[in-house]
């Protein structure tokens, strides 16, 4: 008896953790444990990004990927976007992931697409040319703004608008080529550019500072000194667009701008300049990376999910325990009692182990409390029997846990190896399946071996709970012709 | 109730064949109509899903369902006319596009139109899934790779708890349980439009780890009883196991199914049909182990004669003898 008191006040002990464990992740401003939900529950955007080999880079190697993640970790953080997560999936994949994120369509530019940066210096001569095809460009914008906004508001374009816009569009290409035609061509790629920072400067003004390594510093003090003083523009170019021309003051006509480092001031806002940030550090990506998967999900629609699966959960578990109740009477509830063991135990595990709780996460947790009761059910089933053939009560459910173990074993140990095969071989949400699943497995293992075991043996220390009847309804009658019979 | 389920065997075999061929038939169609044997989702083959929720704060936008023929207008305007529509939510108030794969430009311009068009949509109710054709082979790779894994390592498991017949027919009933589960999916394809996503895979993959747990907990008892009784006919062991723990299997496959029966009623539009998947595979698995993979051992004893148990089948940790003491501490 002994031993199982101390049993018992393990089982108490582990369950009293484990509501405090769960109460302080739920309820305290800060956790031990901060419970981590996945985006499919707290809203926000998922983003797989698929880095391509070029004709100069033609296999990625790690290393590529370090210099990729790094600079995509920049883009992310030029979002703004608080606890995003960059991680690398397999060889040349990263997983990119924003919580909370209300504009995918920004993320989704800023990180995608194949940024060519390049640093071109004026031709001689073109001053006037550069600011009438500028107009042209901008005149263009605006028909194509004007156009868009004077559509009908059911969103149907004849064929006459549609040919309109089309014009205008192939004129603002046009256009764009022509501006690019207007500077030479150079060796300072965006490659050579480490970094560029937007950053308050006089007044309301902003400005973006930027910055070389050496070889770039070496190719922007050239194209500097080529331009400093003679009025013409340091023409920044992104995937062959204009970005910015700045001149270059004449102080730097001696040397060019040394050292490496610049400052493009002009008139840029907050936004203008973080835009210009942003797409030019972006310019620095070494390698084309293409956003190949996108998966956004609006806080609304998570908060949702949770409610939904916290009503099945809740509504499931509420099933098995009653039928465990009705079918099994006695034992029943005391497997009933384990199980909200096991549901406490399981949920404090995932805590403890900062698993992100995914939406299919939850639904392995689910369904693994319909398997925790396998075990009782096999080991009852037994206990049955053992009452059949007419052993008493105490030996029917010693050797009715004696028998099912390796039933157990053996048929928790398949659903394990799925679970193994599906962590391992499985992405992303498959993957918390699977952990959620085969955690719950193992915990509900135990909570058969221990829990159930010393609370059936603690009711049966109890001489008013040893009724047979209480453990199989109709045992007197099976039995009874037999105690006939010697 | 007593089963002799080796009298009927051809029965249950001709149930679970006309189940799978109905099943394949189904497969077939699919290939027919989608070059796959299931209804490929999103995942699979690629492509741009969004769903926008009506603002229903501003009274006007919500007096009447979302008009999908203006919603027609729309994509046709931006050349997309073979795109799929659907309205969701009991107010029809939730409009899902599936689309060819757009880049985001495309996106913008979609969405921008269809807010000017059939009005304000709730920024945080939207949901965005574009998936390239690639992540859909990665997917499909990974799942098989899983799926042949998990198979692999059953059987090494069950070959070295038991004996290697054992383990080919889990396995076979394993084949059984998936195949059926397919079937059923290929035929609600066909007739409800339902599309598999990865999660259909992992539900797959749970299937395997549960089916075989239901049949491994006959075959235990199974090996048990051919150690006590090696002088009785291998049919009637089989059929006295199988009743033994009939119970359990039907318990432990209600207590299994009712929580995912809870999910398919409460929890939400994707996780409905994985618990569907999981219900259906569940119940073949049930049947499978009981009237498949038991019949199947048996006939191969009788085949390969040995009808009569050599106690061979039982690792030394099986069992113990039924009247020995358990080691049981007197209370």
């Amino acid at each position: 008896m002994a031993k199982y008191q101390a049993w018992l006040a393990l089982i108490l002990a582990l369950t009293i953790g484990a509501v405090t464990l769960i109460a302080n992740s739920l309820l305290s401003e800060n956790p031990l444990f901060p419970t981590s939900l996945g985006l499919d529950l707290r809203g926000g955007s998922q983003l797989t990004i698929q880095v391509q080999p070029t004709a100069a880079i033609p296999t990625i190697t790690d290393r590529e990927m370090e210099a990729v993640q790094s600079v995509v970790e920049g883009r992310v953080n030029g979002l703004g976007v608080s606890e995003a997560v960059v991680q690398q999936l397999g060889n040349d994949q990263l997983l990119v992931q924003l919580p909370g994120i209300n504009d995918p369509q920004q993320a989704e530019r800023v990180l995608g697409g194949t940024a060519q940066l390049e640093f071109r210096a004026q031709k001689a001569g073109t001053e006037q040319q550069l600011l009438v095809e500028n107009e042209i460009l901008q005149e263009h914008l605006a028909d194509l703004a004007q156009v868009q906004a004077n559509l009908p508001p059911t969103g149907a374009i004849d064929d006459a608008t549609q040919a309109e816009i089309d014009a205008i569009q192939a004129d603002i290409t046009i256009s764009e080529a022509a501006i690019l035609d207007l500077f030479e061509p150079s060796e300072l790629k965006g490659d050579k550019l480490t970094d560029a920072l937007a950053r308050p400067g006089n007044g309301t003004q902003w400005e973006v500072v930027i910055e070389f390594n050496n070889e770039g510093a070496n190719d922007f003090a050239e194209l500097t000194k080529s331009v400093a003083g003679t009025g013409r523009g340091l023409g920044i170019f992104l995937d062959n667009r204009l970005l910015s021309a700045p001149r270059v003051d004449v102080q730097y006509a001696e040397l060019g701008i040394t050292g490496g480092n610049a400052v493009i001031s002009g008139n840029f806002d907050a936004v203008s300049a973080r835009d210009l940030e942003i797409q030019l550090r972006g310019g620095a990506l070494p390698l084309p990376v293409e956003v190949v998967e996108n998966r956004t999900v609006g806080p609304t629609l998570g908060r949702d999910s949770i409610q939904r699966s916290l009503y099945a959960a809740l509504v499931g578990l509420a099933l098995v325990l009653v039928y465990m109740a009705v079918y099994y009477r006695l034992p029943g509830i005391l497997a009933d009692i384990a199980l909200v063991v096991y549901a406490l135990l399981t949920w404090a595990a995932f805590v403890m182990l900062g698993v992100t709780l995914t939406l299919p996460g939850i639904a392995g947790f689910i369904l693994s409390i319909g398997m925790a009761v396998d075990a009782n059910v096999l080991i009852f089933e037994r206990t049955r029997e053992e009452l059949r053939a007419g052993k008493t009560l105490y030996r029917s459910v010693e050797s009715g846990f004696y028998r099912a173990f390796s039933s157990i074993i053996d048929s928790n140990v398949t659903t394990v190896i799925s679970c193994l095969a599906l962590f391992f071989f499985g992405a992303g949400l498959v993957k918390g399946f699977a952990l959620t699943l085969g955690l719950g497995v193992l915990v509900s293992m135990f909570t058969a071996f221990t829990c159930t075991r010393t609370l059936l043996f603690v009711v049966l220390g109890m001489p008013q709970f040893r009724k047979p009847e209480w453990f199989y309804p109709g045992i007197s009658r099976l039995t009874a012709p037999r105690s006939a019979t010697p | 109730m007593n089963l002799h389920i080796n009298q009927k065997r051809s029965l249950w075999w001709s149930l679970s064949g006309l189940v799978i061929g109905l099943g394949i038939v189904a497969m077939a169609i699919s290939w027919q109509q989608f070059g796959a044997p299931l209804r490929p989702g999103l995942d699979f083959v690629g492509g741009t899903r969004l769903q926008l929720t009506h603002v229903c704060t501003l009274t006007e936008s919500c007096t009447e369902e979302i008009s999908l023929d203006e919603v027609r207008q729309v994509l046709a305007d931006q050349g997309l006319e073979s795109s799929s529509l659907q309205l969701l939510g009991q107010d029809r108030q939730t409009l899902s596009i599936r689309t060819r794969n757009l880049d985001v430009d495309e996106r913008s311009t979609l969405q921008a139109n269809l807010e000017e068009t059939v009005g304000p949509f709730d920024i945080n109710s939207t949901q965005i899934d574009t998936v390239g054709p690639v992540i859909g082979q990665q997917l499909l790779a990974s799942g098989l790779l899983a799926l042949l894994v998990s198979f692999a390592g059953i059987v090494a498991y069950l070959s070295l708890r038991f004996k290697l017949d054992y383990a080919v027919f889990a396995i076979v009933a394993l084949a059984h349980d998936v195949l059926i589960t397919m079937g059923v999916f290929a035929a609600l394809g066909l007739v409800l439009e339902v599309e598999i996503d990865s999660l259909f895979i992992v539900a797959l993959l749970t299937v395997v780890g549960f089916s075989v747990n239901d049949t491994v907990v006959i075959y235990d008892r199974i090996r048990e009883n051919l150690k006590l009784h090696p002088e009785r006919h291998i049919r009637d062991v089989v059929d006295e196991s199988v009743n033994q723990t009939l119970a359990r299997s039907v318990n432990t496959t209600l207590t299994t199914t009712l929580p995912l029966l809870a999910i398919v009623l409460f929890g939400g539009q994707t996780l409905k049909f994985f618990a569907l998947a999981m219900i259906v595979g569940f119940l073949s698995g049930v049947y499978s182990s009981i009237f498949v993979a038991s019949t199947l051992l048996t006939l191969w004893r009788e085949r390969s004669g040995q009808i009569y148990g050599s106690g061979e089948d039982a690792p030394d940790d099986a069992t113990t003898d039924p009247d020995a003491p358990t080691p049981a501490e007197q209370v």
